[in-house]
């Protein structure tokens, strides 16, 4: 504690001090200080996979960093890893983006329960509502919130939610400190603004404000850098697990700070991409490095055009993707990138658009998954354990889900036909164990991914709609789901659909990738000008300019 | 038994046995066999022991035929019973008023009306496929939970039953109708046995033998992975419910011709035990899967256990014990060998 002391009057809130965290052979975080004085409000930035939801995660007792990492709260040193609950007890309060609250429960029990069940009142004794009533009425006054108590959480606005959930961290902090007798207490808000319309942001910030007043420090993580800017004191850039840059947020313009959270190796050649609408007569011809070879050009009737898609956060959407073409779809989360695959198969309602497959013209409306199925259309949703494979059955029956009619003739059944198919699919998608009849739970997720990927191309789609393909896949099994959507598209001429928040990814396997934000394709990318950080920039800058 | 459509309860011992058959063959080899046939086992272990115990008795073939012909009506409403719970609506609890409902149209139309025996028979089965098509009304069209549902619709056919007979036995029903499904014999065994048969023919070749059946099984077991394959997800439930409840109505038509007097209670003592024979016939056959021929099996395990402790002397209520005792045990055994084997095999 003395050793600080020079530094500032009263310790910092939050002391961070040479955090670091391996996953494998791979460093996460590399020596990250961070402090966070009282009733500052920091910034941390940084693109994907940079490192800040692994620093969060720390701080949260999830993770435990590397032997060396230190962490002070109010000027005492706590031992690291913390375990699991610890966190709210030396003043750390967190909200997620999913906010955590039961949507069920009315307000009231939403903001009292939860403290009832981490302690403080004995779990027995009798719930005076009345009583309780008044004192969240009270809580909610405290920080300007007008709320009705007996409402469902779930019926409330996304920004009320927002509010509720931060209001309910704050007043923990509170409890805390006055149960203390600490100054400190810490605010970390991940990512809270991104389902929020523009408007709504600014009355979540005011709360902030008063959190603040009331004696919080707060560690706001956000991609929205025009929300970093205006409600932060510092920005602290995270890049590759490193800390870059520390500085106070209203002394940096955007473009910087873009910069900083790209690296400088970002070319200006990126933006001038994101300047042109849609740069279509560049990028008809497959461009990808294996397609260039054998590709005979766009087959007939296989090009893909969805006009004027509006669904929940599209709005207007409008792109093409040409037979043997994959088309990465990027976007920061809320930007409605997620929503793409699911919209274009009819598993989620749209408003209105148009798909031409070929030569025929669907209503995105009127879209039903049968419907699309009928269109030859495939959908690897990200939820594989959910919505992509049945995993109680065999990897076989799973396998043959999508054409087990054809193997149905005159009364009889060809089982043997099918486990032969689902055989032939295990050997081409090198599926290990390679074991037919064994149960789909049962195989890890990468071999689960490329069951799931087999059982879309055996039935030959002409668009394949693909959602976070190698989520929790292991690196091996990537580069195969790589090579296996790279050659159904060469070989096959099959329109690829790729959308994921791992923008690395986009880079390596597509042939162009668009960039969404809130709604909008803001920047198409081709050719040299693919790179991961191009991509981020781009998704960066747009929400800068959309605001 | 879950309520909630997306975890059936039999399915989970299947799922984590074959797992292992995954890991290590000749051993999970055995021991798939051993579940498989287990009930066959101990099946035959009963007919043995009841064979030793009373042998003029248990071992004629008049008691085969007791066997045989008694459960018939069970055994169709079992057929009933695994349509919709093999699509993930487990229990469809109004199958057992559906039933007593058929029995009693029939009956009231029969005997009190003098309606002609195979219009008064039509009617019933038509009365139960008006309750299979509220339940799908209510359970697919509005999404609701079908245990909810069908615990209100039976509740209410159940008070139908009460009016339409003013709570009263109704009887005698037809003796033409009698013949053709109860006094009449083929092979010295009733012929509603044969009906029954041919019901279950049809139900397991369409179950595990067409494609409606394997997609059948991927919307019980995962119905947003079917739904996302293009499987008609709620047009397949809807034909389960709607034909269940005819099954059902045709079960009422057995009962009332079975037992001459229609009681108003009727269904509601048969159900439980139908869906005891379906779960436990989740257990053979084809391990964690509701099957057709593991139902088969299983109905007239039951009613083997049942006849023999009465030959034994027995009282006929004890066969509820028997029903509850075999269920809960056949889905334990799974459990029980696993932990073993796994002991041992750490001692080695």
């Amino acid at each position: 504690m003395e050793e600080q002391a020079p530094q500032a009057s009263a310790p910092p809130a939050v002391e961070l001090r040479a955090i670091s965290k391996d996953f494998g052979s791979n460093r996460a975080l590399d020596n990250v200080d961070l402090r966070i004085g009282n009733g500052e409000v920091v910034g941390l930035v940084g693109q994907n996979g940079s490192g800040k939801s692994t620093l969060v995660k720390i701080l949260s007792g999830v993770y435990a960093p590397e032997p060396g990492g230190r962490l002070f709260v109010g000027g005492e040193e706590v031992p690291l890893p913390l375990a699991p609950g610890q966190a709210s007890e030396i003043g750390l309060s967190f909200v997620y983006q999913n906010l955590a609250l039961a949507p069920g429960l009315t307000v009231l029990e939403n903001l009292t329960l939860g403290q009832r069940i981490t302690g403080g009142v004995r779990s027995w004794a009798p719930i005076n509502w009345m009583s309780e009533h008044r004192r969240a009425a009270a809580v909610l006054g405290r920080y300007q919130v007008k709320l009705d108590l007996d409402q469902r959480t779930g019926e409330l606005a996304p920004v009320d939610q927002a509010r509720l959930a931060i209001v309910r961290a704050a007043e923990d902090l509170r409890r805390y400190r006055t149960r203390s007798g600490y100054k400190h207490s810490v605010l970390v808000l991940d990512e809270p603004t991104v389902f929020l319309p523009e408007e709504e942001v600014e009355r979540l910030f005011d709360l902030i404000r008063t959190v603040v007043a009331e004696g919080a420090a707060v560690l706001f993580i956000s991609h929205d850098l025009v929300a970093v800017r205006s409600i932060t004191d510092r920005v602290v850039v995270l890049r590759d697990g490193r800390i870059v840059a520390e500085v106070p947020a209203g002394e940096i313009e955007e473009q910087a700070l873009v910069d900083l959270i790209v690296g400088t190796a970002a070319r200006p050649g990126g933006s001038a991409a994101a300047e042109e609408a849609r740069p279509v007569e560049v990028t008809l011809a497959p461009a990808g490095p294996d397609g260039a070879e054998d590709a005979p050009g766009p087959g007939p009737g296989q090009n893909v055009a969805v006009g004027n898609l509006s669904a929940g956060r599209l709005k207007d959407l409008s792109f093409e993707i040409s037979a043997g073409e994959i088309l990465g779809v990027a976007g920061l989360i809320g930007s409605g990138a997620e929503d793409l695959p699911y919209l274009l198969f009819g598993a989620h309602p749209a408003i209105s658009g148009t798909l031409r497959l070929g030569s025929g013209t669907l209503d995105i409306a009127g879209l039903t998954p049968q419907r699309s199925v009928r269109q030859r259309m495939a959908l690897v949703p990200a939820d594989r354990q959910l919505l992509g494979l049945a995993e109680r059955l065999t990897l076989w029956e799973n396998i043959v889900m999508l054409v087990e009619d054809e193997h149905y003739r005159g009364g009889v059944f060809h089982r043997g036909e099918l486990v032969q198919l689902a055989r032939e699919a295990v050997e081409r998608f090198e599926i290990r164990p390679p074991q037919t009849h064994g149960v789909t739970a049962t195989f890890s997720g990468g071999n689960q991914q490329k069951a799931l990927l087999a059982k879309w191309l055996i039935a030959g789609p002409r668009l394949l709609l693909l959602h976070e393909p190698t989520q929790g896949v292991d690196v091996g099994a990537r580069r195969d789901i790589y090579r296996f959507v790279k050659s159904a598209a060469t070989l096959n001429q099959t329109a690829v659909l790729w959308v994921t928040t791992d923008f690395g990814e986009l880079a390596e396997v597509c042939d162009r990738v668009i960039v969404l934000s809130e709604g909008r394709t803001v920047a198409t990318l081709t050719g040299d000008e693919l790179s991961d950080d191009a991509i981020t920039a781009a998704a960066l800058r747009q929400i800068r300019e959309t605001r | 038994m879950s309520a909630s459509p997306g975890a059936p309860a039999p399915v989970e011992t299947g799922g984590r046995h074959e797992r292992s058959a995954e890991r290590d063959r000749p051993s999970s080899v055995w021991r798939l066999g051993l579940q498989r046939y287990a009930i066959l086992i101990v099946f035959a272990i009963l007919v043995v022991a009841f064979g030793i115990a009373t042998p003029s008795t248990f071992l004629s073939i008049g008691n085969l035929s007791n066997i045989l012909g008694s459960q018939a009506v069970l055994f169709i409403l079992v057929m009933a019973v695994l349509l919709p719970t093999i699509m993930g609506d487990f229990v469809d609890l109004s199958l057992g008023s559906s039933l007593g409902l058929s029995a009693m149209v029939l009956a009231v139309l029969n005997v009190q009306h003098g309606t002609n025996v195979a219009l008064a028979c039509l009617a019933g089965i038509g009365a139960a496929l008006v309750v299979g098509l509220v339940n799908v009304f209510f359970v697919v069209y509005f999404d609701n939970d079908p245990f909810i549902v069908t615990l209100g619709t039976m509740t209410i056919v159940q008070g139908i039953i009460y009016i339409v007979s003013g709570n009263n036995s109704v009887g005698i029903v037809s003796t033409n109708l009698s013949n053709w499904v109860f006094t009449n014999e083929f092979l010295s065994i009733p012929l509603e046995f044969y009906y029954g048969l041919a019901i279950f023919l049809v139900v397991w070749y369409v179950l595990s033998f067409t494609p409606v059946g394997q997609k059948a099984l991927v919307i019980g077991q995962s119905r947003e992975v079917a739904r996302l394959t293009g499987i008609r997800v709620d047009r397949q439930r809807s034909w389960a419910f709607i034909l269940a409840a005819g099954i059902a109505g045709i079960a009422g038509i057995a009962y009332a011709a079975t037992n001459g007097t229609v009681d108003p209670t009727a269904g509601s003592a048969l159900i439980l035990p139908a869906f005891a024979a379906v779960f436990l016939g989740a257990t053979a056959v084809k391990p964690g899967r509701i099957n057709a021929l593991g139902a088969l099996i299983a109905v007239y395990f039951l009613a083997t256990g049942t006849a023999g402790f009465e030959l034994l002397g027995a009282q006929s209520y004890y066969q509820q014990i028997f029903y509850g005792a075999a269920l809960v045990v056949a889905i334990t055994i799974p459990k029980v060998t696993r932990e073993r084997i796994f002991k041992r095999r750490r001692a080695a």
